[in-house]
């Protein structure tokens, strides 16, 4: 479970504002905003790397070491940015060295249908998408109960796309905690049990899927956040 | 430890661009050191040549007054060990003539294939690590910590000073690796080719590479912290070249700019040679003015005048000039001593003065070999003396004992070698930690 309480943060011109949400076990709410206006600033402060003026997170009802009771994952555009001249199968070979579960790693390989050739090559070889499967997979492999994910599959392809709603309902299936911060409201129509509206740094309104159904959601994204 | 050891042997091995640059960097670092070895066996030949033309210069002078015009010629001899500085040294085949004249002179010879000899900067074993190692391990250093989404990633793997420690020390561990076994591995090959090194040299060739290693090590943390400190951003290149440009072409250019100014406090070595020749020609005019008071002098008289005055010569004007050429010799090594401390200032202006001196043609070589001089130009002078004046031997009897007229250059590191060590160790330090402060805010603010 993951519990916003009274966030608040003041950096530059993007803040956040007495911010609450709560995020149980096996759901996935996506908290929409204006493109990566105040997602990027939540996700540094919800893992960690930026501390609030004031409020809590607290994850499965406790403060402790975010990283060791939630997965985070950041928007990643290409390979370029993970360059380490190594092999895909090289890197993976690191991390599952590192503490990583290697049968977790595969599973979500698996599900993306990766194929085993592309171990072989450097992950600057690596199509972004290809990529983005192997960053993915290696982000859920430790099986956290928490999931953070910051906009991943902004300007992504369908195929893509498809494969990371695989990924996100088996863990939801699996009763994890699932917090989307994008800007795309009709695939948070298509996915999420929870949608919020974020502004600002405050959250505007919050509706279930169920009753997203029944609104004008592109009126309502306009009327929210533009 | 073991993970991230075998993952940036991967990551520094198994990249191409890498392998054919560290490849480039063995093999010419191999061509110097065989040219090198080449020009090591060619002076030992012409050693040969010179020793056996001093001697039958010597049996075929007639008189002890043409010994003492003639003289005798003192060669420089470096350690083998120099044929992995050839360019590093300050002296380059210097030799010296020995003679009753006042002026010592300390000359080097274009003649023949020595015309050839001119090779430019840093082409030697010493040069290439420093241009194109550090060149090297600088951008090696810019491409460790990959960039802040890396980092990130990483660091919600494990702590993100754990990952900075690990990775540094692994990457260093291999990239040092790589320059240790070049330098031990041609240190074998040249030892193996016949060149016979002794104990003392053995271990100033490792001390050597203990400070090469550190020095690079240094350069990549430089490039490390340039990276981080310029936010991974991709003008970073501009910025490589600038770095790498300061430490290892303006800094010691600066440095020895910087010393020559102060050597022009030093009188004019030709004042030096002038006021000795005064003080000679006073004695000598004094002699004169006896011959003007006394023309008609007979000649075993004469002869024995000669003798008093160049005893009086030894025992006042000789040793005169001799203290003038000893204080002269003092002041040049306040000169040598003040470069040696300023250059434990920054790790490349010492790698520089570290391998003039490990070549044994560097600046205490210079001073080592003026004292040889001086000691056998003194003994010389007497020798000539005694033999010109007192003696009547008909054959001229060669001053040189066995191998005299060749100067063994002493190999030795600065006495500040430690020093220069530990201010390296220092900067490193220095440059690790503040790479560390500044990814921190890199990696996780925008």
């Amino acid at each position: 479970m993951i519990q916003v309480r009274e966030l608040s943060l003041e950096c530059s011109e993007v803040y956040l504002d007495s911010l609450s949400l709560e995020v149980t076990g096996g759901e996935i709410y996506i908290l929409l905003n204006r493109l990566g206006q105040d997602s990027d600033l939540l996700f540094r402060v919800l893992s960690g790397s930026q501390a609030p003026t004031s409020g809590e997170i607290l994850f499965d009802g406790c403060r402790q070491d975010v990283q060791a009771v939630a997965a985070f994952i950041d928007r990643v555009a290409s390979g370029a940015e993970f360059e380490t001249e190594a092999r895909v199968g090289d890197w993976i070979d690191f991390l599952c060295a590192t503490g990583l579960s290697r049968e977790n790693l595969y599973k979500n390989l698996l599900v993306c249908n990766f194929h085993e050739r592309h171990l072989k090559k450097k992950i600057r070889e690596l199509a972004p998408e290809l990529f983005k499967q192997v960053y993915l997979a290696a982000c859920l492999a430790p099986e956290h109960e928490n999931i953070v994910i910051n906009d991943f599959i902004r300007g992504a392809e369908k195929g893509f796309e498809l494969k990371f709603n695989k990924l996100l309902l088996q863990q939801k299936a699996q009763g994890r905690a699932i917090l989307f911060l994008g800007g795309d409201i009709l695939y948070a129509s298509e996915i999420a049990d929870r949608v919020g509206f974020i502004k600002n740094g405050h959250l505007l309104f919050e509706a279930d899927a169920a009753e997203l159904k029944d609104m004008d959601i592109k009126g309502l994204y306009q009327k929210l956040l533009n | 430890m073991r993970a991230f050891l075998r993952f940036e042997r991967r990551r520094l091995f198994g990249e191409k661009k890498n392998l054919i640059f560290l490849s480039f960097i063995a093999l010419f670092s191999a061509y110097f050191t065989w040219s090198g070895l080449s020009e090591f066996r060619q002076f030992q030949a012409e050693k040969k040549i010179f020793i056996r033309f001093e001697k039958e210069k010597v049996s075929q002078l007639s008189s002890y007054a043409q010994y003492g015009a003639f003289g005798f010629r003192l060669l420089y001899e470096a350690s083998p060990l120099s044929l992995f500085f050839v360019n590093s040294g300050i002296l380059q085949d210097v030799e010296s003539n020995i003679d009753n004249f006042e002026a010592i002179k300390v000359e080097s010879s274009f003649k023949g294939k020595k015309l050839f000899l001119k090779r430019g900067y840093f082409k030697d074993f010493a040069g290439i690590p420093f241009i194109f190692g550090s060149l090297f391990m600088l951008y090696m250093g810019h491409l460790g910590l990959v960039g802040p989404a890396y980092l990130r990633f990483m660091s919600g793997r494990m702590s993100l000073k754990k990952f900075y420690a690990l990775t540094t020390i692994a990457r260093l561990f291999w990239l040092d690796l790589f320059f240790i076994l070049l330098g031990l591995g041609l240190f074998a090959l040249v030892h193996f080719g016949g060149v016979f090194f002794s104990r003392p040299e053995r271990n100033i060739f490792l001390l050597y590479i203990l400070f090469l290693v550190l020095l690079l090590n240094f350069i990549y943390l430089l490039g490390q912290w340039t990276t981080v400190l310029l936010r991974f951003r991709k003008i970073f290149f501009l910025w490589l070249f600038i770095v790498w440009f300061i430490c290892i072409f303006l800094l010691p250019e600066v440095n020895r700019i910087s010393v020559f100014n102060q050597s022009r406090v030093l009188e004019s070595a030709e004042k030096v040679n002038l006021d000795k020749f005064r003080n000679l020609m006073a004695l000598e005019k004094k002699f004169r003015d006896y011959l003007k008071v006394n023309p008609s002098t007979p000649l075993d008289q004469l002869r024995q005048m000669q003798k008093k005055f160049a005893v009086q010569f030894i025992s006042s004007s000789y040793l005169v000039n001799a203290g003038l050429e000893t204080r002269y010799l003092r002041d040049v090594e306040k000169v040598i001593a003040g470069q040696e401390r300023q250059s434990i200032l920054f790790p490349t202006t010492f790698y520089q003065f570290l391998t003039g001196e490990a070549s044994g043609k560097g600046f205490y070589g210079y001073l080592d070999f003026m004292d040889y001089i001086m000691k056998l130009r003194s003994r010389f002078i007497q020798f000539y003396l005694k033999k010109r004046y007192e003696s009547d031997e008909v054959t001229v009897e060669s001053f040189v004992q066995h191998d005299e007229n060749i100067f063994h250059a002493r190999i030795r590191l600065p006495a500040t070698y430690w020093f220069g060590v530990l201010a390296t160790a220092l900067y490193c330090v220095a440059l690790f930690l503040l790479a560390f402060g500044r990814l921190r805010r890199q990696a996780f603010l925008p």
